[in-house]
């Protein structure tokens, strides 16, 4: 288990955690709680209920997305500095995609009350981790039109259909 | 040759392994890949076949039943034709072609839609292309192997294409490309070939001489011959594209890629040659070996009429000119070229090569028991002239070199 301080310093690297102050870093680093995987290892299956999400510390994880039977779209590969699980935290909803671990990895773990907490007692580095994480939910969802993009062409490609010459 | 795409589309699937948390990680470089892909079904003691004869519609149905996991498919008869064939020797863009020859149309979902479904029922396994690519993939440990896989998919992924392309063609066509397939073009190019076919004739007796004009690097000279012969495999594609327009059709690709990851080829998409007359499509797959022909031809005349280290380099281009025209055109040499779709055509069997091979094999390694019926005798006269066609064409080439430098 790591200590607040080697936590605390961790984040001061992370981009969702860039625009906290000294205090405000060593707060959410006391509440944040430190997970270990092995290699393979999932960190939640898609449909799962979940309300936390992760900052990957070490390793890597690949995140994938049931296609048919037990082939799956591999949606993103992130590691050190990004996170995960974001989004049931926000929304409440059944986990949309697996994460597994691809190497032995770490996690940080924060919960819905842990968010709460920095919510209530530190809004001004809550308005920033939120619009940090507006920033990243930005950048998903470009790379999620240019995966529809993406498998559109793929698709036009396998059926060979020339929508050009119609 | 136009713009390409100017990205190639990647899909990266996860696979699971059954009973525990391991998985593979598959990348798959394009759909054009995926076509390239040869199904191959389970072995015969893993599923049954049974037809379902049918009085009210008149056409049988059958079912399909998988002995490992219990599973049962109802298959049409189409279905049933494409699975007969998806034995791990025929591809994606194989069982399609099959389907259109004996079909006369072809249904975009029904292919994708089958293998999905057999699948599935874990009754079909897709392996790559070629058994160089299968060999490869089997030893990825090996770093040597692993590096050669990867440069021959990088290879593959340098395919310039364009499917913007028929409107140039029809512009080609009436810019005069339309006086090749009139009967004065014919006329001329017989005439041109017996020509040259005179003039091969005469410098075949001082071979030696001439051969002696390549000078001290023959070998540099004859790569530019084959570097000049991979240009006018354009020139040859082209005119199969022109004869689309003649009759008709529509030019759906042009492009240059890699084949099987290490042949630099031009092609042309001429598939929708189908749908036009048995004429059109043996006036397509023909008129674009004609090129080598006169080409040939050309390169023998010049030879004639000149001396020295241009006659050599000449009679030399000719020789691989017409040597590509008779590989493009001559049906029996194993190699699925021009000629062979013709006799394919003209026989009503698409999938002939594949089916040969296969029955002979099966005979030499016991698989397969000794008949006697038309079917089986075509398989063999085509294994047995293939046979002796690439062995005459090996020694040939081995007594012209021997006949050159004497």
């Amino acid at each position: 288990m790591a200590k607040p301080p080697e936590t605390a310093a961790f984040l001061r690297t992370v981009p969702l955690f860039r625009a906290f102050g000294e205090c405000e870093l060593a707060d959410i680093a006391a509440r944040l709680r430190e997970r270990t995987l092995r290699r393979g290892q999932v960190l939640f299956r898609e449909g799962d209920p979940g309300a936390e999400m992760f900052v990957v510390r070490a390793g890597t994880f690949v995140v994938s997305k049931a296609v048919t039977g037990r082939v799956e779209q591999i949606l993103a590969r992130v590691g050190p500095g990004d996170f995960l699980g974001e989004m049931s935290l926000v929304d409440r909803a059944p986990r949309s995609a697996t994460v597994q671990a691809e190497t032995d990895a770490t996690v940080l773990v924060l919960d819905g009350e842990s968010l709460s907490a920095l919510i209530e007692f530190n809004p001004r580095a809550a308005a920033a981790f939120f619009q940090a994480l507006v920033r990243a939910f930005v950048a998903r969802l470009r790379e999620s039109g240019n995966l529809v993009a993406e498998v559109t062409r793929w698709g036009l490609e396998a059926t060979g259909l020339d929508l050009e010459a119609r | 040759m136009t713009g390409a795409p100017t990205r190639r589309t990647t899909l990266q699937l996860l696979v699971r392994r059954e009973g525990d948390e391991g998985f593979e990680v598959h990348e798959v470089p394009s759909a054009a890949a995926w076509v390239r892909l040869r199904p191959q079904r389970l072995p015969p003691e893993a599923w049954e076949l049974a037809e379902v004869p049918s009085r009210v519609q008149g056409r049988p149905s059958y079912v399909l039943k998988s002995t490992r996991t219990d599973r049962y498919l109802i298959l049409s008869e189409p279905e049933r034709f494409l699975w007969e064939r998806m034995d791990g020797r025929a591809s994606v863009q194989d069982l399609a072609t099959a389907y259109v020859l004996r079909y006369g149309q072809f249904d975009f979902d029904l292919l994708p839609a089958l293998i999905a479904k057999l699948q599935r029922a874990g009754l079909l396994s897709l392996a790559p292309a070629s058994r160089l690519r299968r060999s490869l993939a089997r030893h990825r440990e090996r770093r040597l192997l692993r590096a050669a896989e990867a440069a021959l998919t990088a290879l593959e992924r340098l395919r310039v294409s364009s499917r913007r392309v028929h409107p140039r063609f029809e512009r080609l066509y009436r810019a005069g490309g339309c006086l090749l397939f009139t009967p004065a073009a014919v006329v001329l190019c017989a005439v041109v070939a017996i020509a040259g076919l005179v003039a091969g004739v005469r410098l075949w007796r001082e071979a030696q001489d001439i051969a002696a004009g390549l000078g001290a690097r023959p070998a540099l000279a004859l790569l530019t011959v084959k570097g000049l012969l991979l240009l006018t495999l354009a020139a040859h594609q082209v005119v199969h594209g022109l004869a689309l327009v003649h009759y008709g059709r529509r030019v759906r690709e042009f492009g240059f890629t890699f084949l099987h990851g290490f042949v630099p080829t031009f092609y042309v998409d001429v598939t929708d040659v189908f749908m036009a007359s048995r004429r059109a499509r043996i006036v397509t797959a023909v008129s674009g070996t004609l090129v080598h022909l006169v080409l040939g031809a050309v390169g023998f005349l010049v030879a004639l009429g000149t001396g020295g280290f241009v006659q050599a380099f000449a009679a030399a281009a000719g020789m691989a000119q017409w040597q590509a025209f008779v590989l493009a055109l001559y049906p029996f040499c194993f190699i699925e070229m021009d000629g062979y779709h013709v006799l394919v055509d003209a026989l009503g069997v698409p999938t002939l090569k594949h089916d040969a091979l296969a029955y002979v094999r099966g005979l030499l390694t016991g698989a397969a028991s000794w008949r006697w019926t038309p079917e089986t005798r075509l398989w063999l006269l085509y294994v047995g002239l293939s046979t002796l066609s690439v062995g005459g064409f090996v020694a040939f080439n081995v007594w012209v070199v021997a006949h050159a430098t004497g």
